[in-house]
């Protein structure tokens, strides 16, 4: 008799790579033996094609369930899941449409989708008290430094991708139409969490790479110089109040002097 | 959260949470005496399922299915599991835990489903020492579930029953039992389902599960998205006939209907049970 273990590793080879000898020699002589593991085989393969239609809602609904299940079925063969919690699967989606050189539409939506995913259940956050607002205005900026909400996430895309997701949520327009494909456009946006709801907000391009630069730890007030370098007159209020509007503001930290 | 003490569950009837049904249930919490969820879908460190379930388990007493423990697995214990687990339970502090009487990972690899062990004394010994290694990390006793099968193992010379009573001696752990996965098994394998039913030791099961199944081919396979059968309704009777009357899921997991079916099957479980309380007085 195969120890448990090996028994287990056998029954594993006949689900992953589909070598059922081992694994049908340990099972009862029926003739059904051979098609239980085919059964498990389909219902294991199709439970993480499940999950991955649920941690990708919108990419399978913009290809459709029979290219979504031939993607997912690739996926699923190249990297199995590590976890008893499911909620982790997934996560290199998009790295591996990239690398079978989907087209890049599909690639950046699942980028988009897996921080809308992560943001969901990210640790909540208290809102920014007042007094540390104050103390933020009131210190020296080149010392303040911005901590943002884990539920908050800077994403840049080489296509204006976020008008694809809009375009496929629940809620959407049904007037909503999105001309494909999309142009060319460097693109960035944050991804928060409101009230338990995900939102995805654009930005235009320098505001999102100062903001971004923000939550890598610069300084406001390096932050403020790069804008005034690269555009003369930026309005840096503007900025600062696009962020206090996101609610993204964790808190801030003050840089002892020297 | 102002929970301060774990509710007990009724020998009433409960119905499984699916965030299919959230909605729903928060904007009129249905006439249920309990709910039961998987607590890996609260895993996260926080967001909206983690409110949502603050918000139910201030009206219901609760409790945890567990899908990912792996308990009959080689590979070692996955503690951050177990404790992302613990810390949830410290959380919610639900009436009952249970887990399957299965395993789903080998060589680090998750399938995610309930996978059949072979009922022999070394599989026994070994998940009898996982159920001690997580009992004692939980520090509170954990039901186990007899799961359905698809496959026999050809060495498996302890009878599924008594694997079960013999893990409940040893380790002191309870029992879920799954008539619909006693039913399912029967047919598939053309068993006499009291061989199981008479053989665990009616004391130690502290919950039940109802559910429904689908046909393929000449098998059946549980698939939790039809109402529960007669056939499996009448073995319920019985059960609560020998056993007494326990707390009694309702389990629909796919195909999701409306909350008033779930609700529906609930009434007609409860109806059962209050037969055997009348039959009792």
């Amino acid at each position: 008799m195969p120890r448990l273990c090996d028994l287990q590793q056998a029954f594993a080879e006949a689900i992953v790579e589909g070598k059922y000898q081992t694994a049908t020699a340990a099972m009862a002589t029926d003739r059904i033996a051979r098609r239980s593991v085919a059964l498990y085989r389909g219902l294991i393969r199709n439970n993480f094609v499940q999950v991955l239609r649920i941690t990708y809602p919108a990419l399978h609904q913009l290809v459709g369930d029979s290219y979504f299940g031939v993607l997912a079925r690739g996926y699923i063969k190249k990297y199995p899941s590590t976890s008893g919690d499911l909620f982790l699967y997934g996560r290199q989606l998009p790295a591996w449409l990239q690398c079978i050189e989907a087209p890049p539409l599909l690639v950046e939506l699942a980028r988009l989708e897996w921080a809308c995913h992560e943001v969901y259940q990210a640790a909540d956050s208290a809102p920014l008290a007042l007094e540390q607002l104050q103390a933020m205005v009131s210190e020296d900026p080149s010392r303040v430094t911005i901590q943002f909400h884990q539920t908050t996430r800077f994403l840049s895309f080489s296509l204006p991708v976020h008008r694809v997701w809009q375009a496929l949520q629940p809620d959407a327009l049904l007037d909503e139409i999105v001309d494909l494909p999309l142009p060319e456009q460097q693109t960035g946006v944050v991804v928060t969490r409101r009230e338990g709801r995900i939102q995805v907000t654009p930005l235009n391009w320098l505001d999102y790479r100062l903001l971004e630069a923000l939550s890598q730890g610069a300084s406001v007030a390096s932050i403020e110089r790069f804008a005034r370098e690269a555009e003369s007159g930026f309005d840096f209020t503007r900025l600062m109040t696009t962020l206090l509007n996101l609610q993204v503001i964790a808190g801030i930290s003050v840089k002892e002097g020297i | 959260m102002s929970v301060q003490h774990p509710a007990p569950i009724p020998a009433q009837a409960g119905i499984g949470l699916r965030a299919h049904h959230f909605r729903e249930i928060l904007d009129a919490p249905p006439p249920v005496a309990w709910m039961e969820t998987h607590p890996e879908n609260y895993f996260g460190e926080g967001g909206a399922p983690l409110r949502i379930l603050e918000r139910i388990r201030s009206r219901y007493p609760l409790s945890f299915h567990g899908v990912g423990l792996s308990l009959g697995s080689t590979d070692p214990i996955d503690h951050a599991h177990l404790h992302k687990l613990k810390g949830l339970i410290d959380r919610f502090e639900p009436a009952l835990v249970s887990e399957h009487l299965s395993w789903s990972s080998v060589g680090g690899r998750f399938f995610n489903d309930l996978l059949p062990l072979p009922y022999t004394t070394e599989s026994l010994d070994h998940l009898c020492a996982r159920i001690d290694e997580v009992q004692t990390i939980l520090k509170r006793p954990l039901l186990i579930e007899n799961i359905t099968r698809y496959l026999t193992w050809q060495d498996s010379p302890i009878p599924e029953g008594s694997f079960m009573a013999e893990a409940v001696k040893r380790t002191g752990c309870g029992i879920l039992l799954d008539l619909n996965n006693v039913y399912v098994n029967s047919v598939n394998f053309h068993l006499d389902p009291f061989e199981f039913l008479d053989v665990i030791p009616p004391e130690a099961v502290q919950e039940i599960h109802l559910a429904g199944f689908d046909h393929f081919g000449r098998l059946l396979i549980d698939t939790h998205g039809q109402p529960v059968y007669p056939e499996v309704w009448g073995l319920y009777e019985w059960a609560i006939r020998h056993i007494g009357p326990r707390p009694t899921l309702i389990e629909w997991d796919t195909n999701m209907p409306p909350l008033a079916v779930l609700v529906e099957q609930a009434t007609q479980a409860d109806a059962i049970l209050g037969g055997c309380h009348a039959a009792a007085l």
